[in-house]
C-alpha cells in the first residue's frame, strides 16, 4: 500500500529495488520499505563445487499450512511421513523396475501412479510391496511392455492372485483403463528366450501368424495369453526345423504341460491345422471357428439329446422286439442244431432260466422308467456294440462300426438290421436280441462269435457270451436290485416334508412344516453319545492337551503373581489438532464416541454456536422458561468459577457428557423448542453443576439468560475449553458424575 | 423372472446363504457330541452341521450366530434354518429364531450364444473388468443393485446378489449388453 503513494511527499513514483529489497520514493528520497521479501532463487555452493538452489519442496497435496517446526510439531510430523512414504516408494519402484528392465519413463509414470494411490489413501492396510508391484504392472499394461504379472510375482515371491487383486483394485480406483492383453506382445520375448539364433525373427513372425489365427478361431478368450504363445511358438519352431521340446517351452512360458497339450489339441481341431506349412504362410482361411469350450458344451448337449432320442425310440421298439423275440424263440427251438458237449448240460438248465429271465425282464419293462431306461439304453449300447462287431465280421458291413456316437442314432436301425438277419441264420437273430438273455445257441453261432466273446465279457452287463448262466443271473440280479432301489427311492421321497413356511415372529420358532421325528433322527441316543465322546476325545487329544497346559500355566502364573494379562492393544491417540476449541471437541467426539446415548449432532451444534461457554444444558433450555435472571446469573457465576479450574472443567465435560446421556430424550424432544431462542443448542458440555442437583427450572432459565451473556465470556471460556478438550482427550475415563 | 427377450432364459439358483441368530449361547461341544453329521473345529471355534432334507450346511458359533449355506431357494434356506433351530432346541438350548436374513444368492444362467469378452469389456469400462491372466471370466459389477456378474466366453454367466429379485434384475440388465457382443456362430 505504501509503495503507491509516498507518505512524506505524496508522490506516486516509487522505485522498488529487488536486489536490495527496498522501496524508495523518487520524489523525496524517503525509504518507504526496507527488507522487502523477495521471491528470488538463491544458490548455494555445495561440496565439490556443485551449486544447488536453496529451498524446500512443499508438496501440493500436503497440509495447507506451512510446516512450523517446533510449535506445531504434530503437523509437520504428518507431512514428513508423507514425504517419507513417497521417498520409500520411489526407491522401491526404482529397485523393482530395474530388475524388470523398465526404462526411466516407465518408472516415472509408475511413481506418479504411486503418488495418486497414496493421496487416495489406498495404501492403507496393504503391503507397500504389493502396491508398488501393482503400480509397475499398471505401467507395463498401459505402455504395452511384454511383462506379465507372473514375472512380478516371481520377483516378489508373492501369490499372483494377490497381486492381481491389488492391481484390479488400483485400476478401478484410479479409473485407469488398462488395455487388454494381447498375446502377440509376448511372442518376441519368449522367442528370444528360446534361443533360435539367427532365425529368431522368422520364427517370431510365424508364431505371430499362428497366434492371430488362433484369435480368429476364438481360442484366446478366457485363456492365459502365455499358454497360447507357448503353443504357437512350439509349432513355429517345429515348422522351422528347430527341435524344441514341450519342456523347453513350458519352462520359458510358465504354463504347465497339460495346458500346452490342450492348446495344441484345440488348434488341431481347427481347419487351419490341416494346411501344410507353405499353404499356411500364404493362405488365410476365411472360415472362423467357434471357441473350443463352446464346441465341447455343444458336443455334450448333442450327446444328451441323442440319448433322449434313443430312450424314446427304445420304448417304441420294445414292443416290436418282444413279439419278434417270441417268434424267434420258436424258430430257434425248431432249428436248434446239435449242441456242443459242454454246453449240452447247460442248455437244459438255462432254457427255463432264460425264459424266466425274459419274463422277469418283461416286468421291469413295464415298470416305471428312470434308471431303467438308462440301464436299458446302456445295455442297448453294448448290444449294439457287439452287434456292430458281429455284423462287420460276418457281413462286412463296416459303416456302423466303431462310432460310438452314431451308434445311438443308428441304434434302432441296427436293431432292425439285426432282426433282418434273422433270415440269415438263427445265430444272428440271437445276437440281435441278446439283451433278453443268454442263449446257448449263440455259442453254436460260430467261431466268430467266440472271437467277439472277450469284448462281450468286458461289456458291463455281460449278457451275451460264454457262460450264459453267469450272464443271465447278473442281469436278473441287476434288474431285481433296480426294482428294490426304486422302492426305496419312493419311500424316501415320501418321508419328505412339504415346505410350508410362514413368517415366524422374531424369537418364536415357527414349527410349521418341521417334522419332529425326522429331526430326532439327527440326535444321537445316549449310548451313541458315549461312543462319540470317546472317539472325539481321542481324536482331539492334542488340542485338549494344549488347552489344559495353557490353563495350568495361567494358573501357576496367577499364584506366583506374575500373571500378565494379554496386553490389550491400545489405539494410539493422535492428539487432536484444531483451530478452535469447538473444532477440537468436534474432532474428538468424532473419533471417540464416548457414549452411545449422546446426540452428537446436538453437541456439534452447540459448539458451533457459543464457543463452549457456560450456561445451561440444552435439555434444561428445552424447558426454558424465563426465570429470574438472578438465579441464572448466580448459576452462571457459579459455573464460571467452576470452570476456572481446569480439572473441574474436565469433569464438567465428562459429567456433562454423562448427564447428556441421560437427558437424551429430553434433548430430542427439545429440538423444536430450541429453535425458539436465538442461541440454539447451548453447550451441554458446559452444563452447570447446579443442574445436576436441581434439574429443571432454575438452571434452565439461567441457561437462557446465560446464553445471551455468553458472548461476552467467549474469549475467557475459549481458552479453558481448549485446554479442557485436550485434557479430556488425555484423561478420558472419568465419566463418573461429580456433583458439585 | 425370465429374460426380456423372446426365449426365456433359465436362471438356475445354485446357492443361497442365510444367517440367523439363536439369541442364546450354544455349547459347541454338546452339539458336536450329540448330533449326527457334525464336524467340530475347536481351533476355529465353530461346528459344521449338515442337514439332509433341504440339503444345507450350517456353521454354528458359540455366540449363537449361524450361517446356512447350500440351499437352492430362499424358502428352502428358511426351512432349513428353522429345522436347525428346532434341532438345537431339542438338544436342550433355549433357542429363539431371530434375525433371519438371506445374505447371498448365487445363480447361473446360460446364454444361447457365445460372448466376445474383450469387446464386452471395452464397451463397458470401468464397470466390467477382464484379466485373462487371473480368471477366465469378465467381471461386471452393478453397483446400485449390488450384484456381481461373471461372464464366460461360452455364454454362461454366474450372478451373485443379495436376493433372488436382484439377481433376476441383474440378468435382465446385462442381457442386452451381452447380446451386443455375441460371437457370430459358424459351423
Amino acid at each position: 500500500m505504501s509503495s503507491r503513494v509516498c507518505r512524506t511527499c505524496g508522490g506516486a513514483d516509487i522505485d522498488v529495488d529487488q536486489a536490495r529489497g527496498s522501496a524508495v520514493c523518487t520524489g523525496c528520497g524517503s525509504v518507504l520499505e526496507d527488507n522487502i521479501i523477495v521471491s528470488e532463487v538463491q544458490f548455494v555452493e555445495g561440496s565439490g563445487g556443485v551449486s544447488s538452489a536453496v529451498g524446500q519442496f512443499v508438496s501440493a497435496d500436503g497440509p495447507v499450512k506451512a510446516p512450523l517446526l517446533g510449535s506445531g510439531f504434530h503437523t509437520s510430523v504428518g507431512k514428513e511421513s508423507r514425504a517419507q512414504t513417497l521417498q520409500g516408494g520411489k526407491r522401491q519402484i526404482q529397485h523393482l523396475g530395474s530388475q524388470l528392465q523398465l526404462n526411466q519413463h516407465c518408472l516415472d509414470t509408475a511413481f506418479n501412479f504411486f503418488k495418486m494411490v497414496v493421496s487416495k489413501h489406498l495404501t492403507r492396510g496393504r503391503k507397500t510391496e504389493h502396491v508398488i508391484a501393482a503400480c509397475l504392472y499398471l505401467v507395463c499394461r498401459t505402455e504395452g511392455t511384454p511383462h506379465m504379472l507372473l514375472d512380478l510375482s516371481d520377483l516378489l515371491q508373492v501369490n499372483v492372485y494377490i497381486l492381481g487383486k491389488t492391481f484390479l483394485l488400483l485400476a478401478r480406483e484410479l479409473c485407469i483403463n488398462a488395455p487388454a492383453i494381447d498375446p502377440c506382445l509376448y511372442i518376441p520375448r519368449f522367442a528370444h528366450m528360446l534361443e533360435f539364433g539367427v532365425k529368431t525373427h522368422e520364427v517370431s513372425m510365424t508364431a505371430l501368424r499362428l497366434v492371430q489365427r488362433m484369435k480368429r478361431d476364438w481360442m484366446h478368450t478366457g485363456r492365459r495369453p502365455s499358454g497360447l504363445c507357448g503353443a504357437a511358438l512350439l509349432v513355429a519352431a517345429r515348422m522351422h526345423k528347430f527341435r524344441r521340446t514341450v519342456k523347453d517351452v513350458i519352462s520359458v512360458v510358465k504354463v504347465c504341460q497339460t495346458t500346452l497339450r490342450k492348446r495344441l489339441t484345440e488348434f488341431e481341431d481347427t481347419p487351419t491345422s490341416q494346411l501344410t506349412i507353405d499353404e499356411f504362410m500364404k493362405v488365410d482361411l476365411e472360415q472362423e471357428c467357434d471357441p473350443p469350450s463352446f464346441t465341447a458344451a455343444q458336443h455334450k448337449v448333442k450327446m444328451q439329446q441323442l440319448e433322449h432320442e434313443l430312450a424314446r425310440k427304445l420304448d417304441e421298439v420294445e414292443g416290436e422286439i418282444s413279439c419278434y423275440k417270441d417268434e424267434i424263440e420258436t424258430e430257434l427251438e425248431k432249428s436248434r442244431p446239435k449242441l456242443r458237449g459242454i454246453y449240452a448240460a447247460y442248455a437244459k438248465e438255462i432254457d427255463p432260466e432264460g425264459v424266466e429271465v425274459a419274463s422277469s425282464l418283461s416286468e421291469p419293462e413295464a415298470a416305471p422308467e428312470g434308471e431303467e431306461d438308462e440301464l436299458r439304453a446302456a445295455a442297448d449300447h453294448l448290444t449294439q456294440n457287439f452287434l456292430c462287431q458281429v455284423i462287420q465280421e460276418e457281413e462286412g458291413r463296416g459303416q456302423k462300426m466303431g462310432e460310438g456316437l452314431e451308434m445311438e442314432g443308428a441304434g434302432p436301425e441296427r436293431e432292425e438290421a439285426g432282426l433282418d438277419m434273422e433270415g440269415a441264420g438263427p445265430e444272428r437273430e440271437e445276437a440281435g436280441l441278446d439283451m433278453e438273455g443268454a442263449r446257448p445257441e449263440r455259442e453254436e453261432a460260430g467261431l466268430d462269435m467266440e472271437g467277439a466273446r472277450p469284448e462281450r465279457e468286458e461289456a458291463g452287463l455281460d449278457m451275451e457270451g460264454a457262460g450264459p448262466q453267469r450272464q443271465a443271473v447278473p442281469l436278473a440280479d441287476i434288474l431285481g436290485n433296480l426294482a428294490s432301489l426304486q422302492q426305496t427311492f419312493q419311500t424316501f421321497s415320501e418321508t419328505g416334508e412339504k415346505p410350508d413356511d410362514e413368517q415366524s415372529e422374531s424369537g418364536e420358532l415357527d414349527l410349521m412344516g418341521i417334522d419332529d421325528h425326522e429331526i430326532e433322527k439327527y440326535i444321537l441316543n445316549e449310548r451313541e453319545v458315549e461312543v462319540k465322546t470317546e472317539l472325539w476325545m481321542k481324536q482331539n487329544e492334542e488340542y485338549l492337551k494344549e488347552q489344559k497346559e495353557k490353563e495350568d500355566r495361567i494358573q501357576k502364573e496367577k499364584e506366583q503373581g506374575t500373571y500378565k494379562e494379554k496386553p490389550k492393544k491400545k489405539k494410539k491417540k493422535v492428539p487432536v489438532a484444531a483451530l478452535t476449541a469447538g473444532e477440537a471437541i468436534e474432532r474428538m467426539l468424532e473419533k471417540k464416541k464416548i457414549s452411545s446415548k449422546i446426540n452428537y449432532d446436538v453437541l456439534r451444534d452447540l459448539n458451533s454456536r457459543g464457543t463452549g461457554s457456560g450456561g445451561g444444558s440444552s435439555p434444561s433450555r428445552s424447558n426454558a422458561e424465563v426465570d429470574p435472571p438472578t438465579a441464572a446469573a448466580a448459576a452462571k457465576r457459579l459455573n464460571r468459577r467452576r470452570r476456572r479450574k481446569n480439572s473441574d472443567a474436565n469433569r464438567d465435560l465428562a459429567a456433562n457428557a454423562s448427564i447428556m446421556g441421560k437427558r437424551v430424550r429430553l434433548l430430542l424432544s427439545s429440538t423444536s423448542k430450541k429453535k425458539k431462542t436465538a442461541l440454539q443448542a447451548e453447550n451441554p458440555v458446559t452444563v452447570a453443576a447446579a443442574e445436576v442437583t436441581s434439574y429443571p427450572s432454575p438452571p434452565p432459565a439461567g441457561a437462557v439468560v446465560e446464553a445471551e451473556e455468553e458472548e461476552e465470556e467467549e474469549e475467557v471460556v475459549v481458552e479453558e475449553e481448549c485446554v479442557s478438550a485436550l485434557q479430556l482427550v488425555g484423561d478420558y475415563g472419568c465419566e463418573e458424575e461429580e456433583v458439585f | 423372472m425370465d429374460s426380456s427377450n423372446d426365449e426365456a432364459l433359465d436362471i438356475i439358483i445354485t446357492n443361497v446363504v442365510a444367517t440367523f441368530r439363536t439369541r442364546c449361547h450354544l455349547n459347541l461341544r454338546t452339539i458336536a457330541l450329540e448330533g449326527t453329521n457334525v464336524i467340530y473345529k475347536p481351533e476355529v471355534g465353530k461346528v459344521l452341521m449338515k442337514l439332509r432334507k433341504p440339503k444345507i450346511t450350517a456353521s454354528i458359533w458359540s455366540s449363537g450366530k449361524i450361517i446356512c449355506t447350500g440351499a437352492t431357494s430362499e424358502d428352502d434356506a428358511k426351512l432349513g434354518a428353522r429345522r436347525l433351530a428346532r434341532l438345537l432346541q431339542k438338544l436342550g438350548f433355549k433357542v429363539r429364531f431371530s434375525a433371519f436374513k438371506v445374505v447371498n444368492v448365487l445363480a447361473v444362467c446360460s446364454m444361447p450364444f457365445a460372448i466376445h469378452l474383450i469387446d464386452f469389456t471395452k464397451n463397458n469400462r470401468p464397470i466390467a473388468s477382464y484379466e485373462p491372466e487371473l480368471h477366465p471370466a469378465a467381471t461386471y459389477r452393478i453397483k446400485h443393485i449390488k450384484a456381481t456378474i461373471q461372464v464366460f466366453s461360452t455364454g454362461s454367466i454366474t450372478v451373485t446378489g443379495p436376493n433372488v429379485q436382484n439377481v433376476a434384475t441383474a440378468v435382465e440388465q446385462v442381457y442386452p449388453l451381452l447380446f451386443e457382443c455375441q460371437k457370430p456362430r459358424y459351423k
